[in-house]
């Protein structure tokens, strides 16, 4: 039966692929050599007039005396500059001598003479000008997508620190990583990826340092997408990565430039794309998620303490619920008797036992953060305040949960925001509800045994090839940037397991 | 990738296994019922049988959070006849109605009369059998029947069991007026067979003919006498135990000795009294603490086995009713170590030949020292500790240093004042 | 996907090591010494050590002929098919014999000290299927897990010696021979097996990095091992004296309930993870090592996918003895008084073996090959 279904979706997709192989073969041909052909076989591409933001104006080169017609999308192109350095120096031209490149005065031309192309071109923005008699476009680069402007990092935020985060166009985002890496080495490869709405996307490395096998595996990995549409690289980050039920990421997600800079030194792969706010680096390793790029701004005692305050407040969100739930079920010799006679005498009237009391805490407290998320901006920090004091403080009262619950869950709730990254963060919640189940099940012995097939799990975990909790094992000749960072002097090496070109730092 | 739905399908079974079968070990902690101390005692013309008597926490007493709080008394006491301290768990449920469990136990309380008897040894045993008993509670003894001692025993400001015996040994350990006392100790010891094990000793009936006029040091429980209101639990000197039996009860002085001489355990401050040199009448308080760690010299071998014993001490003089002025006078001072030091002398070696005639073995913990002595266990077991120990030549001395006169060296000439 | 195999470093290598033998010391290993041995017992590990270097020096003399060939190898090469058959199918029958009797004797420790009602199946069910995922994941990720949790079980240990030292009586330790110098040598010696796990190290050599790693691993494994035992054991003596440490059943689990810190009474609940841990990484590596053996005797190329079944097996097997106290204990004995001639006579057989065939002569010319 399996098979016979699948037949059956076999068979659709090639039906489908006929319908449009009349275009495919339209756009690999070349332009028309009869100019009013040509136009007509763009109005027909564009529907115009039937498309309001479709420009076409035509125009008569004044000096040489040919006709010519400008075609754009007013929506994303600059009218005017079109307007001062296309058409006015066309229409003004008194030399007959002249080529046209020579009297249009726009920064950038192109000339392509394939169908597809010239339709890719306009529609990122550029005016494409048919003269008569030439069998090719003139493709002008005035391309202005509406985008917002630069401003601060919204998830990653520091104090000290450069706090320019970017925007959804690509082009500010590549410059602001050029500002910070000012090398010839620092290449911009675009690649287009997908076949129906033609995003662009964006490789940048340093061509000295970046491993060729690792490029040559994310390239090989981005061009064999067969889809219509990827819009973003929040998108593509799921199209591209190795295990789609994984609970661990393992492409790093940032939008900060200055660690996406950071990273590229380092020999890193970073991905940018229009419409994404962010950038992706990878390979990425366990440690990568942990980090953030104010622990190297800040001095390096300071840098370790927020490094130390991390890694506790990771186990504190990890294992205080669990821990909880089977000490006080399977262990309570193990607490002392103060603690304990306490716990127990404030459970004493409570209708839940101990497992699901907090299950109903956790869950609450998940339900405050997503409510909290999603409700419109000027009510929400209310919905964290109401939240917190009506279901913590009337819970307590109407003897539904302890108060020790209400700390731990409390407790455990307000250490996961110390884990920055949000992909990492969702690991560690879900981690935790299912070191929740495994306490209430067998107590310690179920947690142990969770976080043994966990970590028997991640170190099998590879990110295009790069073990995931590398350099710690299998070690690597690297900085030693794992839960602790050592002094800027002594971080001298590229981390190994990258296999860069240049493994030292000067 | 075959394994991984094979593994995958396993887990889900296991996992749904466990939903439906439920989890054994679980219990709730508010299901349960907190044995804080349980009393053995002796049941009359049944030699097979004890009275078990269990010393129940409320959790609730004293709690000030929300939910709990209530006018419950804060404790609960059942005592009743059974085969062992094991078994009796399940009858006492039919009492109580909470699951009992021996989580929080602190303490084992036997009376005097159990102690004594020479089948104590089978019942205490059963300790090592429950997982739930540790290893390091105390264990105590009762001049009266163990019941009798939990009824009497009120505590009138540590309202939680627990925090009262806590606190309370403690402190006692502290002062040096009790021996340590864990039961992996007894059970260390009764096994090595060669030394004395010092138990708590403990009541709640005060000594009607006692006389306040003794000497407070030579006191052990029931002999305190005071007044006030309070709870009448007194906590004092040792039980001594020879192969597991009770043979004698020591005073608080004695204990004091006994921790004192004993090279393993780590004494604090102790204080201490001894007759005025300088006026017969007053007695001087001092405080004494060892200087250096104790100096043994054992001579096991050839002849009688000797052992010679040093003690440094350093003495702080606390109180000086007799007014003297040592401060600037030199041979008073010297006097006056010199007469602690023959007093102590005295004490220790009475103490320790009281050992030796009366319990034929010590409780310092020397065997120890002396199987450095020996390099098989044949030879240590041949050479017999126990039976040795009583003919062997033991010389205690004690080497006094004199440390601060108080906060205030000096006081006012009496006659001065006087006149 | 192109996941290139990795081999091994040195420090994943020795934290394997640590894990498979060190961890004996928190069974009822120490028991059967002390029971032989007295309080001489910490000797022990320190005699047999000096004795196991040599048949371990044997060993790698004749696997430094070998370049990256496994035991398996090496042995069809020596002995020939047949013979060869015989000895390995000898050492699969002694691995899976221990891995069932240790894992029994694990899950009695967890079923009587921490989970006194639970059934043994769902102990045992758990202990297995754990580690059949961790042996399933591959060589070198158990190294890796070895590695990531080691020193944090190291320093846990450590901790827990600390304390003990703290409340402990080192004059235990006296009479210092114990039954006398005789006594204990040849008692020890009779339970050499302790390090037969070092024998099972050398089907990994293909594994290692290089053969530099593998000797400098087994030869460091072996010093912190012997280091390990003795003094953890020194520490049982130091806080039960040597005729209660006789009588205990897990001197290991004794301790960790014994030992306090402060206003923290019962400190197991910090220990018993990290010794979780321990456990599932140790037998792991177990069941690997039989996966491998298997594989090997009955030409499984695929080995890693009988370790499910292996791990079943395991489990059933395991639960046979009604009174895993009493009756694996004794099997134990026997296995470590049996295995102990096996682990020292078949690295010189194979020494011998290769002498007389003039392997080392022709060791030059095998490397070109």
């Amino acid at each position: 039966m399996l098979k016979r279904s699948l037949r059956k979706t076999h068979k659709k997709t090639i039906s489908n692929e006929k319908s449009s192989s009349k275009d495919i073969k339209l756009k690999e041909s070349d332009i028309p050599s009869n100019f009013e052909e040509t136009i007509d076989t763009f109005k027909s591409i564009y529907s115009y007039p039937d498309n309001q933001d479709v420009v076409l104006r035509p125009i008569d080169i004044s000096g040489i005396n040919k006709k010519s017609t400008i075609l754009f999308i007013n929506t994303i192109t600059d009218s005017k500059a079109i307007e001062d350095y296309v058409i006015s120096p066309l229409l003004n031209n008194n030399d007959s001598s002249k080529k046209v490149e020579d009297i249009i005065t726009i920064q950038s031309i192109k000339t392509k003479s394939k169908v597809g192309d010239i339709i890719t071109k306009i529609n990122q923005g550029n005016a494409a000008l048919f003269v008569e008699g030439e069998d090719h476009a003139y493709l002008l680069g005035a391309s202005n997508f509406e985008s917002r402007a630069v401003e601060k990092a919204q998830n990653e935020n520091v104090v000290k620190g450069p706090k320019e985060g970017f925007n959804e166009k690509a082009t500010t985002n590549i410059s602001l990583i050029r500002k910070r890496v000012k090398s010839e080495n620092l290449v911009v490869e675009s690649h287009i990826i997908s076949k129906r709405s033609k995003n662009d996307l964006f490789l940048l490395y340093e061509k000295d340092l970046v491993s060729d096998k690792l490029l040559q595996n994310v390239k090989n990995r981005v061009n064999s997408l067969d889809v219509d549409a990827i819009q973003n690289l929040s998108l593509l980050e799921q199209y591209i990565e190795e295990r789609k039920y994984s609970i661990f990421p393992t492409i790093l997600y940032t939008e900060r430039p200055d660690r996406a800079a950071s990273f590229i030194e380092d020999g890193y792969i970073v991905l940018l794309m229009d419409n994404s706010p962010d950038a992706l680096v990878l390979p990425a390793t366990f440690w990568s998620f942990y980090h953030t790029s104010e622990e190297h701004y800040l001095r390096f005692p300071y840098g370790n303490f927020t490094r130390l305050l991390r890694i506790l407040a990771l186990f504190i969100t990890l294992f205080t619920s669990s821990l909880y739930v089977a000490v006080v079920t399977y262990h309570s010799e193990m607490v002392p008797p103060d603690l304990l006679l306490a716990i127990a005498a404030t459970r004493e009237k409570l209708p839940f036992p101990a497992a699901v009391e907090v299950f109903i805490m956790e869950f609450a407290f998940e339900l405050i953060r997503e409510a909290g998320l999603r409700v419109p901006s000027p009510i929400g920090p209310t919905i964290g305040i109401v939240g917190a004091l009506i279901l913590g403080q009337a819970a307590v009262q109407a003897n539904i949960v302890s108060p020790i619950v209400v700390i731990i869950v409390a407790l455990g709730g307000l250490s996961s925001f110390a884990i920055g990254d949000i992909s990492m963060n969702f690991t560690i919640r879900i981690s935790r509800f299912l070191l929740l189940l495994s306490a209430s099940f067998m107590g310690l012995y179920g947690i142990t045994a969770l976080f043994t097939m966990g970590i028997f799990y991640m170190v099998s975990i590879k990110s295009f090839g790069v073990p995931y909790l590398s350099p710690l094992t299998p070690s690597y000749a690297s900085s030693g940037d794992k839960i602790f960072r050592k002094v800027l002097q002594k971080e001298i090496l590229r981390p190994g397991y990258l296999k860069p070109k240049d493994l030292k730092k000067r | 990738m075959l394994i991984k739905e094979i593994l995958g399908k396993f887990i889900l079974v296991l996992f749904l296994l466990l939903f439906l079968s439920g989890c054994w070990d679980q219990k709730e902690v508010e299901e349960l019922a907190f044995v804080i101390a349980i009393g053995i005692d002796k049941v009359e013309d049944k030699e097979n049988k004890v009275r078990i008597t269990y010393l129940i926490s409320n959790p609730e007493a004293g709690s000030s959070a929300q939910s709990g709080g209530s006018q419950e008394p804060p404790r609960e006491i059942i005592s009743f006849v059974a085969d062992d301290f094991i078994s009796s768990r399940n009858m006492a449920n039919s009492v109580i109605a909470k699951q009992i469990t021996y989580d929080l136990l602190r303490m084992l309380i036997v009376s005097e009369d159990f102690a004594r008897d020479e089948n104590f040894i089978r019942w205490i045993y059963d300790a090592t059998k429950s997982m739930e008993i540790e290893r390091d509670i105390k264990l105590l003894v009762t001049k009266e029947e163990s019941a009798t001692f939990f009824q009497n025993n009120k505590p009138l400001l540590e309202t939680r069991p627990h925090e009262y015996f806590e606190k309370i040994l403690a402190t006692g350990n502290e002062m040096g007026t009790i021996p340590e006392s864990q039961l992996y100790q007894f059970f260390r010891i009764t096994e090595a067979d060669a030394d004395l094990f010092l138990g708590i000793y403990g009541t709640t009936l005060k000594d009607e003919n006692i006389q306040t006029s003794d000497d407070p040091q030579q006191i052990t429980a029931g002999e305190f006498d005071f007044q006030g209101e309070s709870n009448l639990t007194q906590f004092l000197g040792s039980a001594v135990f020879k192969e597991a039996m009770m043979i004698d009860s020591l005073t608080i002085e004695e204990t004091r000795m006994a921790i004192l001489l004993n090279p393993s355990l780590k004494p604090g401050f102790f204080l201490g009294t001894i007759p005025d040199p300088f006026d017969e009448k007053y007695r001087i308080a001092f405080r004494m603490e060892n200087a250096s760690p104790l100096k043994f010299d054992l001579k096991l071998t050839g002849g009688t086995p000797s052992i010679h014993v040093t003690v440094p001490l350093l003495l702080e003089v606390l109180s000086n009713h007799s007014m003297t002025g040592y401060q600037k006078d030199e041979e008073k001072r010297n006097k006056l170590e010199q007469s602690i030091e023959d007093n102590l002398n005295k004490e220790f070696n009475d103490f320790v030949k009281k050992t030796q005639e009366e319990y034929k073995s010590e409780p310092f913990g020397w065997s120890l020292l002396a199987r450095k002595k020996f390099s098989t266990i044949s030879d240590w077991e041949n050479f017999d500790w126990m039976e040795t120990y009583s003919d062997m030549k033991i010389d205690v001395d004690v080497q006094v240093k004199l440390g601060k006169f108080g906060r205030q060296s000096d006081l006012p000439r009496i006659e001065e004042i006087r006149d | 996907m192109e996941q290139s195999k990795q081999l091994i470093g040195i420090k994943e290598y020795i934290a394997i090591v640590l894990l498979m033998v060190g961890t004996k010391v928190t069974d009822n290993t120490p028991t059967i010494l002390f029971e032989y041995i007295k309080n001489a017992g910490w000797m022990a590990p320190i005699i047999n050590g000096l004795i196991a270097i040599f048949p371990i020096y044997l060993l790698i003399k004749v696997f430094t002929i070998y370049k990256g060939k496994s035991l398996l190898e090496v042995s069809d090469h020596l002995f020939g098919k047949f013979f060869s058959f015989i000895i390995l199918f000898i050492m699969l029958v002694v691995a899976f014999g221990a891995v069932i009797v240790d894992t029994a004797i694990y899950t009695d420790i967890i079923g009587t000290m921490y989970f006194t009602k639970t059934p043994t199946i769902i102990v045992y069910g758990i202990l297995m299927l754990v580690c059949a995922y961790g042996a399933t994941r591959g060589f070198e990720q158990i190294g890796s897990v070895a590695w990531t949790v080691f020193p944090y079980l190291q320093v846990s240990l450590f901790f827990a010696l600390i304390l003990t030292i703290g409340q402990g009586n080192t004059a235990f330790i006296f009479p210092i021979l114990g039954d006398g110098a005789w006594e204990v040598v040849k008692e020890s010696s009779l339970r050499l097996s302790l390090y037969a796990d070092f024998l099972y190290l050398f089907l990994f050599y293909p594994y290692i990095k290089s053969e530099i790693v593998f000797k400098k691993g087994t030869w460091l494994a072996l010093v912190f091992i012997i280091m390990n035992l003795s003094i953890v054991m020194v520490c049982y003596i130091f806080l039960f004296d040597y005729k209660t440490i006789m009588q205990l059943n897990y001197p290991y689990h004794e301790l960790i309930r014994t030992i306090s810190l402060g206003f923290i009474i019962n400190m197991e609940a910090f220990f018993l993870p990290f010794w979780l841990i321990a456990t599932f990484v140790r037998f792991s590596i177990y069941l690997y090592i039989n996966a491998i053996l298997f594989g090997h005797l009955f030409k499984i190329k695929h080995f890693e996918y009988l370790i499910p079944s292996l791990a079943t097996l395991i489990v059933f097997l395991g639960m046979i003895p009604e009174n895993p106290t009493f009756i694996i204990f004794d099997i134990k004995e026997k296995l470590l008084l049996m295995t102990s001639p096996l682990f020292f006579l078949l690295p010189l057989l194979m020494w011998l073996v290769a002498m007389f065939k003039g392997e080392f002569k022709n060791a030059n010319k095998r490397n070109i090959r």
